[in-house]
Formats: structure tokens, sequence, C-alpha cells
């Protein structure tokens, strides 16, 4: 080792090193958003829905499941919790904050009407339903 | 060990690639055998008329098209259709007017998943002005 330092020639191996972990911690972070709306609810198909380019950093994306729970981040809310957090949502970002609800398209459509309502007396009156264009 | 062969096989002070090639390649087959593919989401605009009765009254255009979705099928203003009618129906619609209100009225008891299918169609002909309300059968 003392010999390699003595020829004055660059050891890439700690930095190769460093690199790997680097790119190991890059990996395993960037999930993290996309693990805070993992859903188990399985959403309708819809292969003809417009494509999305942008998206809306104030959007709120409601879960609605087929047994009718309501969750938010995975976090199940009540009715009156949901209408909470809708309003508050209206206050911090105006009446044309989107709101997404992600329903299992086997949930009754009563369900997804309470979600619906619900969002009605917060003042949003424009939703959107997420769909799969593609199933990977 | 290695060290030692180090020391009779590469010339002194040169990076030996062999082992970092291996790595590389335990790293890519770990990340091809865990990447999970992201399933494509597409949002569908709908608008919710409010159920406010205090509300002034809408103005309502001349040709609204009614689309019902129950359990048991689908409806074109009142008359049951297949999904397939349903598709050519809009299609001329959008022909005509694209630009025209849809109002679809949904059964409490009927599965997101058929309404979703309608606003799929509605979706693929261009259709963009949607309101749904919901029945209470």
């Amino acid at each position: 080792m003392k010999k390699k330092y003595a020829d004055a020639k660059l050891d890439m191996t700690p930095m190769i090193d460093v690199v790997f972990q680097l790119i190991i911690f890059f990996i395993t972070t960037v999930d993290m958003e996309s693990k805070a709306l993992e859903t188990k609810v399985r959403m309708a198909m819809s292969p003809n829905g417009p494509v999305e380019e942008t998206k809306d950093p104030r959007t709120v994306i409601v879960d609605v499941d087929k047994d009718g729970n309501i969750q938010i981040q995975q976090t199940t809310l009540s009715e009156g919790q949901l209408l909470a957090v809708l309003k508050k949502a209206v206050v911090a970002s105006g009446q044309s904050t989107p709101v997404v609800i992600r329903g299992d398209y086997q949930a009754k459509h009563e369900q997804i009407k309470r979600v619906m309502d619900i969002a009605g007396r917060a003042g949003l009156w424009k939703l959107r339903f997420a769909a799969l264009k593609e199933k990977a | 060990m290695a060290r030692k062969r180090r020391g009779i096989d590469a010339p002194e002070g040169e990076l030996e690639m062999t082992p970092m090639i291996d790595v590389v390649f335990q790293l890519l087959i770990y990340f091809i055998v865990t990447i999970k593919p992201v399933d494509v989401v597409t949002n569908l605009d709908v608008f919710r008329p409010a159920p406010n009765p205090n509300q002034p009254p809408d103005t309502k255009p001349p040709n609204l098209l009614r689309l019902g979705v129950y359990q048991d099928g689908y409806t074109l203003n009142d008359n049951p259709v297949s999904l397939d009618a349903m598709d050519s129906a809009l299609a001329r619609i959008a022909r005509i007017d694209a630009g025209q209100t849809i109002m679809i009225t949904v059964s409490a008891f009927s599965e997101h998943g058929a309404l979703v299918r309608a606003l799929d169609l509605c979706a693929k002909n261009g259709l963009r002005s949607l309101s749904v309300v919901s029945a209470s059968n």
C-alpha cells in the first residue's frame, strides 16, 4: 500500500465506494414520495383518459376502497375529518384545489358520492377520478 | 489472498477492474429484479353540480344529454344502451358539438368502475363538459 502512495498514483477504490454509496442512497430515497401515495385501491381502467403532463402540488388525493373507507395518504378518515381536511385545503389554496378521487372499481357509487358530497360542502365542485391508463 | 494475487498479476498501482465490474453487475441484477414498473394513471375531470337548493337555478343548456349509469347497464336519454352503442352515439354527438354538457346520472348501487368506463368513453370522444349527479336508487 505504502508503495502506491509513493508512486503518487491516484487510488480510485475509495472514490468508487463513495459513488456507489451515493447511488444507493439516492435510489432508496427517491421512492419515498410514491410510497406515501401508494394504495391498495384497484383503480378502473381508462385507456382513453387524457395524459397528465403537469402535477399540481396542491392536489388532494382521496382514496376510497371497496368497503367505502376514506383514506388520504394511507390514513383513514371519518367524514367529519375529511370535511375538515378539504376545508383547510380550500382556505390554504383556494376553490381551484384539485381533488382526485381514487376509487376502487368495485366500490359502490354511494361511497364515492359521500366523498363528492363532502367535497361539495367544502366548496370544491371540480373533481377528478383517477383511473389506470396503462397497467404495468 | 487477493492482495497477493494482485501483487503478482496486476502492475503496481493500477486499478483492477474485475471486482468493480462484479459489483456493478450485482447491483444491476438487484435493481432489475426489485424494480416495480409504475402504472400510468390518468385523471378524468368531472363537474359536480351543487346540491344546495339555495343556489340560483341552473341555466340549463338546451342540448343536454342524459347518460345513466345503473348497476345493470347504461342508458342514454333514458333508453338502455350497450357500451358499444353508447360509444358510437357519443362519437356522433361529439362531431356535432364536443363542448356540450353531458349529465351523467349514477345509481347509488352501481360500481365505480362502471362510471369510470362511461367517463372513459366521453374522454375518448373528446367530450369535456361532464356533470355527475347521483340518483338515489
